[in-house]
Order: structure tokens, then C-alpha cells, then sequence
């Protein structure tokens, strides 16, 4: 097989079992021997599609899904020896995959990943039912991210969830019953008409509910999704900016006080909780994912597979590869990209790791905005991080951008 | 060899338009009915040479062409020297004008007598010129030649039974015109046995024979090989070729007293050649010089910057080519800390100015950024010096300064009677002083004033052309500077000053101008990340200010793994987009936000 190979000094490893509590957000160790990455399984279906959503689904409604499900194990099958210590299953929704097929593609999974810490599955809280829970959790998946979006009955129809409120109540119920204690929420604030009220509402809500981890997004138009349509015609009016930073400070001012600390802009929770996967995103380590419209960054490019189930899953089973769009990652992107994925994250920059990763120093590489940043109090440097300050989080995009090309 | 031409058959004549009057028509015209060219030849308006000339149906350069007429049994040789028709170019007329003894004043039939036409005809009557005056655009279905003609005898004092009437267009009137040239022109004086004496009223720069002079013989003639002098320089030069326009370069052996033609003499500068000079025979040199030409005066100035400094070298190499063959154009280097290095350039008014911008860009594709344009300021100093000075930032401290005077002009707009309140309440607005209120006729008049060029120099022209439907003209000389109450204000951004942005005004207008620009800044300048004032200041004291507000929200909520390519692209873009920007202090600027400055209009 052509992507495997035995060696990629890059590797990744988790310092630590999932769950278990340690200050450093993820460390770099590095393992020459194996390749180790992480392992993203797109699962592209949905009962219905959400309005904001910009993800490739497609409806399961009288589909047979089970010759995806096959292909992806068959496509996993071309990373063989690839040391994967990150597993998420995501989509779409891999809840609106028969309980069977979800929970044998996991336990497969699983079986190929045995040394995955922290495996993850993305549940539409409308679809967890006691049967899934418990077979997923057998399977080996020690973490639930649940699309909460919000806890306004009046919001989650607009958003076209296809969830109640009650919903996530009993999913996430259901979850610590099934014995998972590792459980993410995910919040949209800024959706169109809501006020400060709703979000705190929802914020509170979400605490109440007593997970470790918070995801809190603000609504992005994505192109040629609904809201999209609905706002060029007119009839959505996005947040005005000056709420959405609103609702955006506060959330993380009051999940702080919950404990649930922020560890990347949009991520929140208890230490020891954060999301070791995302995490790998963010270090730019490399990741492999399979399934239609899932993205790759392994050996140096970056794939993304196509948005084409039939001919996904005729590639693959052929024992070809699946048909994506390819692009190589030169060493300048490369610096660039750890250095702006890495400032997404509150650590920021390690500045040890960094240069051990892409064989530059970031303070010099990046001097100019760094110095200029600093003096408006927007990036802080110490003697081993580079990372923005709090108010630079809200703007992050306008300094980022900055690190995003070599000069 | 050929024998010099009779003097008494050779005619030398401009024609005087206003733009678009239908000069460039007329020549064409003239040239074919000659057979000069043949209509097949006669591509449209032959003398403008240059794309910009011929794109905004205005001539920039005077220009000569040679053409044989039979009338009366006799050849004439008529030499027809072309003058630019804009406000800005009036020293070319008077150039033209110098090496003529008649003039056709063109008037639209449909238009009438406009600001330029009576400037032009002022200059025609100064030289000495005999004026046919010639109404064109008969054909046109709103053309009005009684009550046009009615006018040029009102202002002019040519009766109106003696206009021309013809349409350059179809042809009609314009061989009667030509006999008239030969009938009614004076021939040049025949002073063929006395010393050569030719002026130079025009030279351009041709990259393989070096400068071509266009010149006037007045006395005696010049022949090939011939050693020559220029009589202001002092050089002396071998004449290596002589020639006429026909339209195209004709040589030959010898150019006699009354003619126009060129001169190649292996000049290699432009600089070298002063237009106005004279040329003389180097062996048997003429006592004095003929009367030359007062130097136009460059009146607007501004700054250019390259959009991107590491085009510095490309802008200059561009501004090196354009002043090789437009004297009256100068740049000095600049440096501003707001948009680096560039230049400071000087004009003789806005149109040029304008010019001289386009052809920039389009013969060098140069991304430039333009400051405000200035005026030239006078300076009375304590010590009792005066110095000019063409930039707010030449400013000496005010202890040190006398008095500051600025240029004032003579201002004449021609207007319909019923938009003449507009006009007038412009006007009074830019502390223009009403000297002269003419009718024309029953519906059109044309004041005078005395105006401070600086407050004519932006969008004057446009407002008038605004508030008078298109009707209005003007037409500006400048008179003298004159002491006024001048300040200079400063523009503060984030409390650092924007050299670039300082202007001269009068205090009355101090707080307006500041606010306006400030206003401008503010819808200008990107939110960044951090609040920024927008100061005016004279002196130390802030008298207006605007904010600008912080970025409140620019974040990508969600990235993974999956979204990394496309985000790296639109940061990327973001990048080069702030990239286009100067920097001052910490606060960056885009090249709009001082281009915006420009734009005195709202």
C-alpha cells in the first residue's frame, strides 16, 4: 500500500490516558519508530439536514448504508501499521447509521486501533436511545460529543435539528448511565434572533447538565447551506457583531467560573478533559480520515476525499483509492500552519515543540507580528509559549492572519 | 536643390477651439481637401498622436503640419500649427500663436462662446494674429450660427456677417475657409536676406534620432549640415536634418524664412533645448533673439507612491520617461513616513495632472498611491526672504513666518443666466471675489473673478459643470500670490501625524476641511484591532476628531482538521490585503483611505 510506511518522526502520542487529569493540554512526545496519528471517520449521512450546516450528509431516508460502512472499513484497511491513538467517528450524524452498523464499524474500529486513548462518536441527541449507548460503549468509544446546539426549543427549530431540549437531557442522562464520563456538548450561539438571554439560558443549561467539555461556536453563514440562501434573500439578519462578542465573552467568563476552562477559541473544559483529538488538529500533527469528504494531512499533503458516496465506495471496494483532491504541504506552508493552528489554542505556540516539529524558531520566523501584536497587548510571549491574550480571541482571524504566510 | 517658397504665398495659422468644438475635425478636413492625405489616410483626427490625446478629444502638444493649397492660380503652402484646447495648456496656444501670423477661432455652433474660446482669442489678439472666426457644427439640428455669431460680435468685436460658417464634419464651408486663409491671412514678412532667426515652439524626444524641435523660421533659413546655435542655451549643434509634416516626416535640404518645419541637430536631451529659444547661424549669428516665451509655471503639485515599495525604481524609471517629453512636468524624491518612498510632482494645473496619472498607469502599469493636490505657497520670512515652497511639509515653524501668501488667478466662467446663482454661490463659498459680471446674451454670462487657486484646483471644475447642467466653462490665469489667513492643519491618526495629509488653509475654512477629511479617514480606514483616533490639528491644537472603533468580531469559530487549506487561503488573502497598506505607527492605512482624500466631493 502505498500510504504506509514505517517512518515519520512527526508522531504523536497522548501523554496520557483519556480522563485523566494533567496541566499540559497535550504533550509532544515523539516516537520515532511508528507512525502515529489520528483517526477521523466521516460518516455522511443524516436523518435531515440542518439548516447552517455546511458538512457533506446526505439523507439516510431509504438508503441502504451499509456498503459505506464497509468501504470505510475497507479504506481504514490502507493504513495498516499506522499507529492511530485518536479515533472519532463523526459526519453528518453517525447516530442515523442503524444501531448495528454504528456499533459494529466501532468495534472494527477499535480492533484495528488498539491503541487508541480517546475514541469519540458524535450522537444527535434525538438518536441516543440505551441500546446505542451501551453498544458503543462497548465497543471501545470512551467519549460522546453531542450536537446540543441549543437549549431554546424555538432556536433548535430554526436551526432544523430535528432534536428537542428534552433530548439532550436524556441523551446526556442516558450517556453517564451507559458509563461514560467523558461527554462534550456543542452550543451555537449568535443564531439569528436570539438575544443574550437565550444564550445565557443555554449556557446554564448546559452546565447544569455537569459534562466536562463544551464546544460553543458562533453561527458562520457557509456557503450553500439554507441560512446562507436565507440571509441573501433577506431573511436572516445576522447577530450584529457587537452582540455576538457579547455572547461570546460571557460564555467564557461564566464557564470558567464552571470550571470548564477555554483551551482553543471555541473549546471549553474541565482539565484533563480536553479533546486529545482536536488537540492534534491543532498541533498540526497528522491525521488520517476516511469516509466520503473527509480531510487528510499524512506525509506531508493534505487529501480530501471526494463528496461522492457511490464512487467512493466503488473505488474502494475495487482496492483502489478513494478519488480526492490532493496538495502537497511545502515546508513554508508548513510553518505557517503550525504557527496559526497552534494559536488557536490558549497554550499557543510551545516554542520547544514548534521548533522541533518544522526546524524554525517561531520568534524569529514570525518576529514582526509578534513584536508588533505584542505591543498592542494582543500576543503574550514567555520563555517557552508564544499565544494570544484574551482579547485578542474574539479579533484572532486579524493577527492570525499575519502568520499565515512568510513574508 | 529647391529654391525657398515666396513668402507671400506661405500661411502660417492656428486654429483656437474650445474642446471638442471641432478642431482636430476641422484639420483632418483641411488636410484632405489639400490632399495632404486622402480620405482613405485620414484616420480620424490625425495630428493627436497620442492615444490619451485622441481617446479624450483633446490635444496636449502643438504640433505642425505643412499643406500646398492652389488658389488664384498661385500654390500657397500652408502651414497649420495645432494648439491644445484646455485651461491648463494655454502656454502652448501662446507658443503656437507666436509662430503665426493668423488664427481660426472655432465656435460650436450649438454651444456658443465658451470660457476657453475667450482666453484663447485674448492670446490670439496679444500675438498679434489676424482671427477668422469660423462657427462649426452648422449641420447640427440645435446648431444656433445667428445667435452664436451674434455673440462673437458682442465679445469679440468681429462682425457677424464675417464668421465662418461651415461643418468640419460634412465638409461644407471649409474650401471657402482655405481661400480665405490664403485671401485674408498676412504672409510672413519676407526677411529672407537678413539673419537666420527660428523659433523653437515645440520639441519632442524620439528614441532613435534624439530631440526633433518644431520650429518657426522667421529671418533668413536654416540648411541641412548647417552649424547652428541656440541662442538662450549658447550650444551650437549640426543640423543633421531638416524637415516638414505632411503629416509624416518629410526631410528636406533647406527651410526659408516663413516656413515651419523640424530640425534633428543630434540633440540628445530634451533639457537641452529650451522651447522659446532661438536658433541662429552659428558663422553669421543674428544680434538678438526673438521675443520667446514666458516658462509656464507649475501651479498643483502632488505626491506619488508606489502602491508597493519595492516599485520605486519602476515609478521612477516611468516619471524619467514622461518628463523627457512634457518639460513642463518635474518630480523630486520624497519621503513620507506614512507611504514611504515616492515623489513629489509638479503640474501645471489638474488636467495635466490628471495626464500625466493616466499615462503612468496605463504605459507603466504602476499601482501608485496620490496625495491631495497642492498649490505653491510664498513665503515672507522674519529676515525678510521670501521662499516658494510646493508642500505643506516645506512649512517653515510659524515664528519664523512673515506672512504666507498664496497664488491667486484670474477666473472667468461662462454660464447660462438661469444657473448663474449656483455658479455664484460656488464660487463665493471658495472665497472667489466677483470682479466682472458680462452678459453675452440674454442667456449667457460670464463672470469674473479673483480666485485663490487653491480652492480651484479639486473638484471646482466639476461642481460648476454640476450645478450648470454641463453648460458652464471656465478658464483661470494666474495673477500673483497674494498674503492671506493661511494655516497649516495636521492629521493625527492614533495620535502619530500624517505628514501626507497635512494641507494649507485658509483658517476660515480650517475646521471644515479638517473634519471632512477626518470624516473621509474614518469611512476609509478598516477597523482594527484597537480604537483609533482621527485628530485636526493647527499647531498643537486638536480642533476636530472622529473615532474609529475597534474590530469587535473576526474569528473563525470552527477549525479542524478538514477546513485547514481553505482557511490558510482566505488568512492568506486577508495578509495580502493588509499588505496594500501603509503602516503609521501601528495603525494600518489602505491606499483608499488616501485616495479617498482626493475626492473632494462627497
Amino acid at each position: 500500500m502505498a500510504d504506509c510506511g514505517p517512518d515519520d518522526d512527526r508522531a504523536y502520542s497522548p501523554s496520557r490516558p483519556c480522563g485523566e487529569r494533567s496541566n499540559a493540554a497535550v504533550s509532544r512526545t515523539h516516537d520515532t519508530s511508528v507512525e502515529a496519528a489520528g483517526l477521523y471517520v466521516h460518516i455522511p449521512f443524516c436523518r435531515s439536514k440542518c439548516r447552517y450546516c455546511g458538512f457533506y450528509s446526505v439523507p439516510t431516508a431509504g438508503r441502504d448504508t451499509g456498503p459505506l460502512v464497509c468501504a470505510l472499513l475497507r479504506e481504514l484497511e490502507r493504513y495498516e501499521g499506522v499507529d492511530f491513538r485518536t479515533a472519532y467517528i463523526g459526519g453528518g450524524s453517525p447516530s442515523a447509521l442503524p444501531v448495528d452498523q454504528l456499533v459494529g464499524l466501532a468495534r472494527r474500529i477499535r480492533e484495528r486501533c488498539p491503541r487508541v486513548r480517546e475514541y469519540t462518536v458524535e450522537c444527535n441527541p434525538g438518536q441516543a436511545d440505551a441500546g446505542l449507548l451501551a453498544g458503543l460503549r462497548q465497543a471501545g468509544v470512551n467519549r460522546l460529543s453531542f450536537g446540543a446546539q441549543s437549549f431554546r426549543a424555538e432556536e433548535l427549530r430554526l436551526l432544523g435539528r430535528g432534536h428537542s431540549v428534552e433530548d439532550i437531557d436524556r441523551s446526556v442522562n442516558l450517556a453517564k448511565q451507559a458509563g461514560f464520563d467523558n461527554l462534550s456538548l456543542d452550543l451555537i450561539f449568535a443564531i439569528p434572533g436570539s438575544t443574550r438571554g437565550d444564550w445565557q439560558y443555554s449556557v446554564e443549561s448546559a452546565i447544569d447538565l455537569n459534562v466536562p467539555h463544551l464546544s460553543a461556536y458562533s453561527l458562520s453563514f457557509e456557503t450553500g447551506t439554507v441560512f446562507d440562501a436565507w440571509r441573501k434573500a433577506g431573511r436572516l439578519c445576522p447577530v450584529d457583531e457587537e452582540l455576538d462578542r457579547a455572547m461570546y465573552e460571557w460564555a467564557v467568563e461564566r464557564l470558567e467560573c464552571a470550571g470548564l476552562d477555554q483551551y482553543e477559541i471555541s473549546n471549553f473544559a474541565r482539565p484533563g478533559f480536553e479533546c486529545l483529538h482536536n488537540l492534534g488538529y491543532w498541533a498540526n500533527r497528522p491525521f488520517v480520515g476516511i469516509g466520503p469528504g473527509a480531510a487528510s494531512y499524512w506525509r506531508g499533503r493534505r487529501t480530501m476525499n471526494d463528496a461522492d458516496i457511490e464512487r467512493y465506495v466503488r473505488a474502494v471496494e475495487s482496492g483502489m483509492e478513494a478519488p480526492r483532491e490532493v496538495q502537497p504541504v511545502n515546508a513554508e506552508d508548513a510553518v505557517c500552519e503550525t504557527a496559526v493552528l497552534n494559536l488557536r489554542m490558549r497554550s499557543g505556540i510551545d516554542l520547544a515543540a514548534f521548533r522541533q516539529q518544522t526546524g524554525h524558531d517561531a520568534l524569529r520566523t514570525f518576529a514582526e507580528p509578534i513584536r508588533r501584536y505584542r505591543d498592542l497587548g494582543l500576543i503574550e510571549v514567555t520563555d517557552r509559549c508564544v499565544r494570544l491574550t484574551r482579547p485578542a480571541l474574539p479579533i484572532a482571524d486579524t493577527i492570525l492572519c499575519d502568520f499565515a504566510a512568510l513574508e | 536643390m529647391t529654391e525657398p517658397m515666396d513668402t507671400q504665398h506661405i500661411r502660417n495659422f492656428s486654429i483656437v477651439a474650445h474642446i471638442d468644438h471641432g478642431k482636430s475635425t476641422l484639420a483632418d478636413r483641411m488636410l484632405e481637401l489639400t490632399g495632404t492625405i486622402t480620405a482613405r489616410e485620414a484616420k480620424d483626427q490625425i495630428l493627436d498622436t497620442m492615444d490619451i490625446e485622441r481617446e479624450r478629444g483633446i490635444t496636449i502638444k502643438a504640433s505642425g503640419v505643412t499643406m500646398n493649397y492652389e488658389y488664384a492660380g498661385a500654390t500657397y503652402m500652408l502651414n497649420l500649427i495645432d494648439t491644445p484646447g484646455h485651461v491648463d495648456f494655454g502656454y502652448e496656444v501662446s507658443r503656437a500663436l507666436a509662430a503665426c501670423e493668423g488664427a481660426l477661432l472655432v465656435v460650436d455652433a450649438s454651444q456658443g462662446i465658451q470660457a476657453q474660446t475667450l482666453a484663447n482669442a485674448y492670446l490670439a489678439t496679444g500675438s498679434g494674429a489676424e482671427i477668422l472666426a469660423v462657427i462649426n457644427k452648422v449641420d447640427l439640428q440645435a446648431a444656433q450660427p445667428e445667435l452664436v455669431a451674434e455673440e462673437i460680435e458682442h465679445v469679440l468685436g468681429i462682425r457677424k456677417n464675417e464668421c465662418f460658417r461651415i461643418s468640419a464634419k460634412t465638409g461644407v464651408g471649409v474650401k471657402e475657409l482655405l481661400d480665405a486663409v490664403c485671401e485674408l491671412l498676412p504672409p510672413p514678412k519676407d526677411r529672407s536676406d537678413e539673419p537666420t532667426r527660428a523659433l523653437i515652439f515645440d520639441s519632442h524626444y524620439d528614441d532613435y534620432r534624439g530631440v526633433i524641435c518644431y520650429l518657426r523660421v522667421f529671418s533668413g533659413a536654416l540648411k541641412v549640415r548647417q552649424k547652428i546655435r541656440l541662442m538662450g542655451e549658447g550650444t551650437t549643434h549640426q543640423v543633421t536634418e531638416l524637415g516638414k509634416f505632411k503629416p509624416d516626416m518629410r526631410p528636406v535640404d533647406q527651410l526659408g524664412t516663413g516656413e515651419v518645419g523640424y530640425v534633428i541637430a543630434n540633440i540628445r536631451n530634451l533639457g537641452d533645448v529650451r522651447i522659446g529659444d532661438t536658433i541662429t547661424d552659428d558663422a553669421r549669428p543674428a544680434p538678438d533673439a526673438l521675443q520667446g516665451y514666458k516658462p509656464p509655471m507649475q501651479m498643483v503639485f502632488s505626491d506619488f507612491y508606489p502602491g508597493n515599495n519595492t516599485e520605486y525604481p519602476r515609478l521612477r524609471a516611468a516619471f524619467e520617461r514622461l518628463a523627457l517629453n512634457d518639460a513642463s512636468f518635474s518630480f523630486v524624491p520624497q519621503n513620507s513616513q506614512a507611504l514611504g518612498f515616492g515623489f513629489r510632482c509638479g503640474f501645471l494645473g489638474l488636467l495635466h495632472m490628471e495626464i500625466i496619472q493616466e499615462r503612468l498607469e496605463r504605459e507603466n502599469d504602476i499601482d501608485v498611491v496620490q496625495t491631495a493636490p497642492t498649490v505653491s505657497y510664498e513665503i515672507l520670512l522674519r529676515d525678510g526672504t521670501v521662499k516658494r515652497i510646493d508642500s505643506p511639509s516645506e512649512l517653515p515653524d510659524r515664528t519664523m513666518i512673515e506672512e504666507l501668501r498664496e497664488p491667486f488667478v484670474r477666473l472667468e466662467i461662462i454660464t447660462t443666466t438661469d444657473t448663474i446663482g449656483g455658479v455664484m454661490m460656488l464660487a463665493e463659498g471658495r472665497r472667489c471675489k466677483l470682479v466682472k459680471t458680462d452678459y453675452l446674451s440674454p442667456t449667457r454670462v460670464m463672470l469674473e473673478y479673483r480666485a485663490p487657486l487653491a480652492e480651484i484646483v479639486y473638484d471646482f471644475y466639476d461642481q460648476i459643470k454640476g450645478i450648470s447642467h454641463g453648460y458652464a466653462t471656465m478658464n483661470y490665469e494666474f495673477t500673483g500670490f497674494e498674503a492671506g489667513d493661511l494655516v497649516k492643519i495636521d492629521i493625527l491618526v492614533n495620535h502619530t501625524p500624517v505628514e501626507a495629509l497635512s494641507l494649507i488653509v485658509h483658517r476660515s475654512n480650517a475646521e471644515a476641511r479638517g473634519r471632512k477629511l477626518i470624516i473621509k479617514l474614518r469611512r476609509a480606514i478598516p477597523r482594527q484591532q484597537f480604537e483609533i483616533p482621527l485628530q485636526v490639528a493647527i499647531g498643537g491644537k486638536i480642533i476636530a476628531r472622529e473615532t474609529i472603533k475597534a474590530y469587535r468580531k473576526d474569528v473563525t469559530a470552527k477549525l479542524y482538521g478538514g477546513d485547514v487549506t481553505r482557511k490558510m487561503k482566505v488568512l492568506k488573502r486577508q495578509k495580502e490585503g493588509k499588505k496594500r497598506m501603509k503602516s503609521v505607527g501601528s495603525v494600518q492605512i489602505p491606499q483608499e483611505a488616501f485616495m479617498s482624500i482626493l475626492d473632494t466631493s462627497d
